[in-house]
């Protein structure tokens, strides 16, 4: 987009369409303007690899105890006692030391075969489907599980879990997160650690309860109920929504580079690098804030005391000069460590877990299906901002996934051979049925010198539309509409007598059904 | 100074050169030693750069403090009396030649 190339950069992480493929964006941040301020939200965005990693690093100027999302920071609430992703030293030290005795990679690898297993019973079913979707299959399912093992959730209460962890940090489209300081507070689980405190057993809420760790005053203590309740409901927040997002990615960009995943298929030792560079192309957690406690200088640029700084993780793993070619997926790159789990005394402390559950699932995936396409009708991007990734990854997989998906288009090629219809001009009314609900447009359309043209109304604007095409008795326009937020959508639809139906694709929203009839 | 990190492969990975005052994990890390991540960028918080010490250099390098040992706990069943994490273990002239046993965490 040349106008775009020549106004100056513009990011901030709650424009949709920014949001859904960042990286351009991301590129002309790291040339141009590596310390980015962006006046509209007033936060500065640093994007190179090595201010972003001295950055996380500098846990006296960059601060997490205003919390580590711009909404957080901005909202200026106090986080409860136990989140310790929103804490600083003494305190963010006693805190998550109580939970890195039990958070260990060996126990982590324990859990290895009920992954395996799980991974098994999720895809076995699937295997003569042709059809796979990474999320609703396997990512919104298996983290949760695992976490929820961990944690001892009984296997009923899951899914309940997952929906209120997805629900805390999915935002409006477009807009910023809303921190509502009750939805932190793990009150979720009160009941369910009253249970357990008279029912012990062998998994991490058992251990929490009875854990001693020294304090931020140098007592020895036991954890008080609500740093407990704090701390288990950041674990299931954490633990289910980023590796959802990994097992996202991984789908998708395995789909887009076939001969890779080929050879990944016949050389399944190469796994764990893969899920390395997955992590580093698409990292589920692409950007951390920090509250800034001094006047500091980065790039030659002042940041003053007091302002919000979003370090671009996303961004620094693609910077050229930490990976050659940094916007190639390549599995076979020089291994460099990347800064997908972070940094500093905030690094995440699920990155065991989470490299083991994204490696399980790739081995179980390539067991069964070596060749898959994503379904990009039906893929959706997710609205959340602190992490990003798919809401659906819907998959062609092996014959049987070729055959649904030719089977599609010739459904589609077929629609088109109907009979033609008399006049398509005049206004008709329109209906989408978007997931708010349905949305009535008024579509004019008129033939000016031979060509078809005309304007849709809807949301209280008129725009005109554009590329209207009739073929028999398909039509297809387009209308590049300003609210509720800028998005091209694309009509396409089949026309029978004086009403017509079909689908809209609303960017990387979806697509969504429209009727209309001749007014 | 240099220092000889022995891989879980078997592979023997010597630096050179390195500059008094480097921690050993981020020289390990700027080579690409297989199983030092250091995750955590040498804040003693994540146990990925386990090493235990050759025992005849045990001595010059010394123990582990307590915040180090609370570290090692995350990695307790492969801890041992000469397990440090070598990012607390800064390059200086009495270790050269110093030898390393990587201790993968996962």
């Amino acid at each position: 987009m040349n106008t775009r190339d020549s106004a100056p950069v513009y990011f901030d992480p709650y424009n949709v369409e920014i949001w859904s493929d960042p990286y351009a964006i991301y590129r002309r941040l790291r040339e141009e303007a590596p310390v980015y301020y962006n006046d509209q939200h007033d936060f500065y965005a640093c994007s190179r690899f090595e201010d972003v990693e001295r950055g996380l690093m500098d846990k006296e100027t960059f601060i997490n105890g205003r919390g580590n999302v711009l909404e957080v920071i901005k909202a200026n609430v106090q986080a409860p006692a136990g989140i310790f992703i929103m804490e600083d030293p003494p305190i963010h030290t006693a805190h998550r030391g109580a939970l890195s005795r039990i958070f260990t990679p060996k126990n982590m690898s324990m859990l290895e075969p009920k992954i395996r297993d799980f991974c098994a019973r999720s895809l076995d079913p699937l295997i003569d489907s042709g059809q796979l979707d990474f999320v609703a299959d396997l990512g919104a399912k298996m983290p949760m599980r695992v976490i929820g093992m961990l944690l001892g959730i009984p296997d009923e209460d899951l899914e309940s879990v997952r929906q209120s962890a997805d629900a805390k940090i999915r935002t409006e489209r477009g807009q910023p997160m809303v921190f509502a300081q009750e939805t932190a507070s793990g009150e979720d689980f009160a009941d369910y650690i009253n249970w357990r405190e008279k029912h012990p057993s062998d998994d991490v809420m058992t251990q929490l309860l009875h854990a001693e760790f020294k304090d931020e005053t140098g007592t020895m203590r036991k954890l008080t109920r609500g740093e407990l309740l704090a701390m288990i409901n950041m674990l299931a927040t954490a633990g289910n929504e980023t590796t959802n997002r990994l097992i996202g990615w991984t789908g998708k960009v395995l789909a887009e580079h076939p001969e890779q995943r080929r050879e990944i298929a016949k050389n399944p030792g190469m796994i764990p690098a893969v899920i390395e560079e997955v992590l580093r192309f698409e990292s589920p957690g692409p950007h951390a804030a920090r509250y800034v406690t001094r006047d500091v200088e980065v790039q030659g640029v002042k940041i003053p005391k007091g302002s919000s700084v979003d370090f671009l993780i996303g961004a620094a793993n693609r910077d050229h000069r930490r990976f050659v070619d940094g916007d190639r997926f390549d599995v076979k790159r020089q291994a460099r460590p990347h800064l997908a789990f972070g940094y500093g005394i905030h690094a995440c402390m699920g990155a065991a877990l989470a490299r083991i559950e994204g490696r399980i699932a790739l081995e179980e995936v390539l067991k069964r299906f070596t060749d898959w396409e994503v379904d990009y009708d039906n893929a959706e991007l997710s609205s959340a901002t602190a992490v990003r990734g798919w809401e659906t990854m819907p998959t062609f997989t092996g014959p049987g996934g070729r055959a649904a998906r030719d089977a599609r288009k010739a459904e589609k090629a077929a629609s088109t051979r109907v009979e033609p219809t008399a006049s398509v001009e005049g206004t008709w009314n329109v209906v989408v049925k978007s997931p708010a609900g349905p949305m009535p447009t008024t579509l004019l359309l008129e033939r000016v010198n031979g060509e078809l043209t005309g304007s849709q109304s809807g949301q209280g604007m008129t725009t005109p539309i554009t590329d209207v095409k009739v073929d028999g008795n398909n039509i297809v326009w387009k209308n590049e509409v300003k609210q509720p937020m800028k998005m091209k959508l694309q009509f396409s639809g089949v026309i029978n007598g004086s009403e017509m139906s079909g689908k809209v694709k609303a960017g990387f929203m979806g697509s969504f059904p429209f009727t209309g009839a001749k007014a | 100074m240099k220092v000889t990190f022995v891989q879980a492969d078997g592979e023997e990975r010597t630096i050179d050169n390195i500059a008094p005052g480097t921690p050993l994990m981020n020289a390990a890390r700027d080579h690409g030693v297989a199983g030092i991540l250091g995750d955590c960028g040498g804040s003693c918080a994540c146990g990925t750069c386990h090493v235990h010490v050759a025992p005849e250099w045990q001595a010059a390098v010394g123990d582990a403090d307590d915040v180090e040992l609370a570290a090692l706990d995350m990695v307790a069943h492969v801890q041992q009396a000469n397990s440090r994490l070598c990012c607390q273990i800064s390059a200086r002239e009495e270790l050269d030649g110093l030898r390393l046993i990587v201790v993968p965490a996962i």
